[in-house]
């Protein structure tokens, strides 16, 4: 995290008043990296609003990263011209393009930067235009556009500021107004999107675009965009694990209380109490529980506890010693590439993209030409995909996504090279596997993608995790804390315990009319774990194969294949 | 009763039966295998399906070997001396083997009276192009013209095979990406065609039955076929599977070949293959 950034927008922001000046290249500097800061300062909400209640909720994190890389692109930059920056953003976001609201993130930043062209300035009617052009790029680059997602959230802006300019052409007061269109077009997104409103959820890259817009909008006011200090999360996004930015120095210990607050609990002087002692502060609530997480230095780790002592009746403390934790960990493959067999030049290179390194090495015994690793909230961005397969000694290649939300990225390699690329739309390690056992290196390449294609039908996909918070979908209730497991992509089955859960999904996937099971276990799980239940799985499937692989992944326990 | 005054030369990778050799007049030149040392006849002093059943257990693999160039120069004398004008000598791929080296080195000393050919194939692969030349030159067919047909029939060819395993492939050092692959995780049966002189790779099947499914929807997808052989290693019944499964569309009486143990060392047991002649 940039260390001058605090200080450098408070100045600024004294400074700024969007109002009166002509918006040019600098200012769109800033403009985004508020729209940056405050998405960040919000990450994790985005991350919690997941349809299902599975752990690896990425939408906020991909769109801060999609955000960010568009920001590298002009930080430096030192250009007036306000077209100039926009279309440096627009190529920064497309590189960096995570998950599929970072691709349609990146959509829009190129329709507006195509739309604003070479202009000097913004002026309020351009603005309309540009975001008009975004909402019809972003919409055109999406195959099936579904409402009830961050393209109707653009959607409404654009219909937003075109009724602002109406009544005014200063784009301040068109940005206030796209804002608040914003704010009800992501409340209203459950009504458009069945899914969501069952999840009790809105769509998490509305919310995303929203709180770009809305950084924006409170660097123009002068308000506050770093610190969520007041704001109450809902308590399943007051994450125990590591956060992903840095650990700053000094902070030494993660410490987590929960607690029923007393009657004096005063939300803002806990907050104020809190900032004293250390940082990454979240405050989440629950049904009446609250859960603070904070980072300490060592010698104050016990101040948490006895300060929220005090302001009412703790139930549970964690403590973890956050520098031997990182020291323990390997270094996190964030987007790392390995690469394998080599390639004969002209023949076909599959890139497959993995979520752990079990699952790296079947893919390579397969004969996978490069491995991208998805890091832990994170899907590999679009440049990391092309990094992966630009050297490879062949102009054909194919790329196996292997998760629903990288399928995006992937595709939009094929602007960025001049290799004839062709995505598999696998939305699984399964469909990927099986994608992968119908690589013929030296057949013709529409051929081979067809065959690819095909077989991802041919599997069903298992897999198991850990529910971030109760929810019923699709008649299944699922508890928080409690196991839940998903059948293509769908909420089927939910138990206290993981035996049950594995077999609660295999009997949902007809596992007995099929002839092999295939699992893969996640690094949260013990050999002996492991054991105990695949015997299990043995006894209830008897006529199946069953074959056990470490896989390696994280948040899922099982990710399961029947065939 | 035309004199044909061509002789047909091959070895024992071409994997043909025995009736239709001496019906045609095909020399065959025996390869060897050599277990611990000890140089075995291949064909004649170890029956095929011991063999397989005990490879497995073979620490270390047994070698092949191709019979000498002096056996092959015997060979070319004896034939010339007999009264044939010229001896055509058809081989399994030379990427894969160093029979054609050793036939070649041989047919220097005679010249143009010796010609070797190159099948860029293997097991029946090459036993067709075989029976096609030997049936030629029975007729008096020229050199060339039989050289023409050969190559017509080679193009025409696919020969697909399911494996038990990649692993004897890997070992066998002979192809390149087998060798190169970090070694099989997931149980997989691999696909591979023999295709221009070289094993590649067609993917894998999770089990066998999938991989036999597969390669019944191969074969179905060539269209009418001219000539069929089925080839396995100690895998009868899947080789009548995968007969079962053409029954109706199959042309004349297919050959079902349990494959020369020269070939089978390179593949292990439990292979299963085709090999088909397009029309």
């Amino acid at each position: 995290m940039d260390a001058d950034s605090p200080q450098m927008m408070h100045e600024t922001r004294r400074l700024m008043v969007l109002k009166k000046s002509p918006i040019d290249g600098q200012a769109l500097k800033r403009l985004a990296e508020a729209g940056l800061t405050w998405l960040r300062t919000n990450q994790q909400i985005v991350n919690s609003l997941n349809v299902f209640p599975v752990p690896d909720g990425d939408t906020g994190t991909n769109m801060v990263l999609t955000m960010q890389a568009a920001y590298e692109e002009i930080s430096a930059l030192e250009v007036q011209n306000f077209g100039q920056v926009a279309h440096a953003i627009a190529h920064g976001s497309l590189m960096g393009a995570r998950g599929n609201s970072g691709v349609i993130l990146s959509q829009l930043w190129r329709g507006f930067a195509r739309s604003v062209d070479n202009q000097e300035y913004l002026d309020g009617p351009s603005m309309v235009r540009a975001l008009v052009a975004a909402r019809d790029t972003a919409y055109k680059g999406v195959v099936r556009p579904v409402e009830g997602t961050i393209l109707t959230v653009a959607k409404d802006i654009a219909a937003a500021a075109e009724e602002a300019l109406k009544k005014t052409d200063d784009p301040y007061e068109i940005l206030k107004e796209i804002v608040a269109a914003a704010e009800l077009s992501v409340q209203h997104t459950p009504e458009l999107l069945p899914v969501l409103k069952e999840a009790g959820v809105v769509d998490a890259g509305g919310k995303g675009l929203f709180y770009i817009y809305e950084g924006m909008l409170r660097y123009a006011n002068g308000q506050s965009i770093d610190s969520s200090a007041v704001i109450l999360q809902p308590l399943a996004t007051v994450v125990m694990e590591n956060a992903l930015e840095s650990i700053e120095p000094g902070q030494d210990f993660e410490v987590v209380v929960d607690f029923h607050p007393n009657s004096q609990f005063d939300l803002d002087k806990y907050y104020r109490g809190l900032e004293e002692m250390g940082t990454s502060i979240q405050v989440g609530e629950g049904e009446g529980l609250y859960r603070v997480h904070i980072h300490v230095p060592t010698e104050l780790r016990y101040e948490p506890i006895d300060f929220t002592m005090t302001m009412g009746t703790i139930t549970k403390v964690a403590m973890e010693n956050l520098i031997a934790q990182m020291e323990q960990r390997e270094a996190p493959s964030r987007g790392s590439k390995l690469t394998l067999a080599p390639v004969e030049a002209g023949q076909i290179a599959v890139v497959a993209v993995s979520p752990g390194t079990g699952i790296s090495r079947v893919f390579a015994s397969l004969g996978a030409a490069a491995i991208v690793e998805g890091g832990q909230t994170m899907n590999p961005s679009t440049q990391e995909i092309i990094d992966a397969f630009e050297n490879l000694p062949t102009e054909q290649i194919i790329i196996l996504p292997n998760n629903k939300n990288i399928i995006g990225a992937a595709q939009s390699t094929s602007e960025l090279t001049v290799k004839r690329v062709a995505v598999i739309p696998s939305r699984s390690v399964p469909q990927g596997l099986a994608a992968m056992l119908r690589l013929v290196p030296h057949g013709e390449f529409d051929e081979v993608v067809g065959d690819m294609t095909a077989a991802l039908n041919e599997v069903e996909t298992g897999e198991i995790t850990k529910a971030t918070r109760s929810v019923e979908i699709n008649g299944v209730a699922a508890r928080e804390g409690q196991y839940i497991g998903l059948l293509n992509g769908e909420l089927v089955v939910s138990h206290p315990e993981l035996e049950g859960t594995c077999l609660g999904l295999l009997e949902k996937g007809r596992a007995s009319d099929f002839e092999l099971i295939t699992l893969f276990y996640g690094a949260a799980l013990s050999k002996s774990e492991v054991n105990r239940i695949v015997d299990a799985i043995r006894l209830a499937y008897p006529n199946q194969e069953v074959e056990v692989q470490e896989g390696g992944q994280p948040h899922y326990q099982f990710i399961i294949s029947i065939e | 009763m035309k004199t044909s005054n061509i002789a047909i030369v091959t070895d024992s990778t071409a994997d043909l039966p025995d009736h239709l050799t001496s019906a045609l007049n095909i020399h065959v030149v025996p390869n060897l295998i050599i277990i611990n040392g000890k140089s075995l006849v291949d064909g004649k002093d170890i029956s095929r399906q011991d063999y397989y059943k005990r490879l497995p257990e073979m620490d270390p693999l047994p070698t092949t070997a191709t019979a000498s160039s002096g056996a092959y120069k015997q060979i070319y004398e004896r034939l010339l001396q007999s009264g044939f004008n010229q001896v055509l000598s058809i081989h399994a791929s030379k990427l894969l083997s160093g029979i054609f080296n050793a036939a070649s080195v041989a047919a220097q000393s005679f010249g143009e009276r010796i010609h070797v050919l190159d099948s860029e194939q293997a097991s029946l692969g090459l036993g067709f192009q075989v029976l096609g030349a030997a049936e030629a030159a029975l007729r008096g067919t020229s050199l060339d013209n039989i050289l023409e047909l050969a190559g017509d029939i080679r193009r025409r060819i696919r020969l697909v095979a399911l494996l038990d395993t990649l692993e004897y492939i890997r070992r066998s050092g002979r192809v390149s990406w087998a060798r190169a692959r970090i070694g099989q995780i997931l149980k997989i049966k691999p696909l591979v065609e023999l295709k221009s002189g070289k094993v590649l790779s067609m993917g894998e099947a999770r089990t066998f039955h999938k991989g036999l499914i597969r390669l019944l929807d191969i074969l179905r997808s060539l269209g009418p076929l001219e000539q069929l052989g089925i080839l396995h290693t100690n895998a009868e019944v899947a080789a009548h599977q995968l007969l079962n499964g053409l029954a109706p569309e199959l042309p004349a009486e297919p050959l079902l070949i349990n494959v020369t143990t020269v070939i089978g060392t390179h593949v292990g047991p439990g292979g299963l293959g085709f090999v088909a002649v397009v029309k």
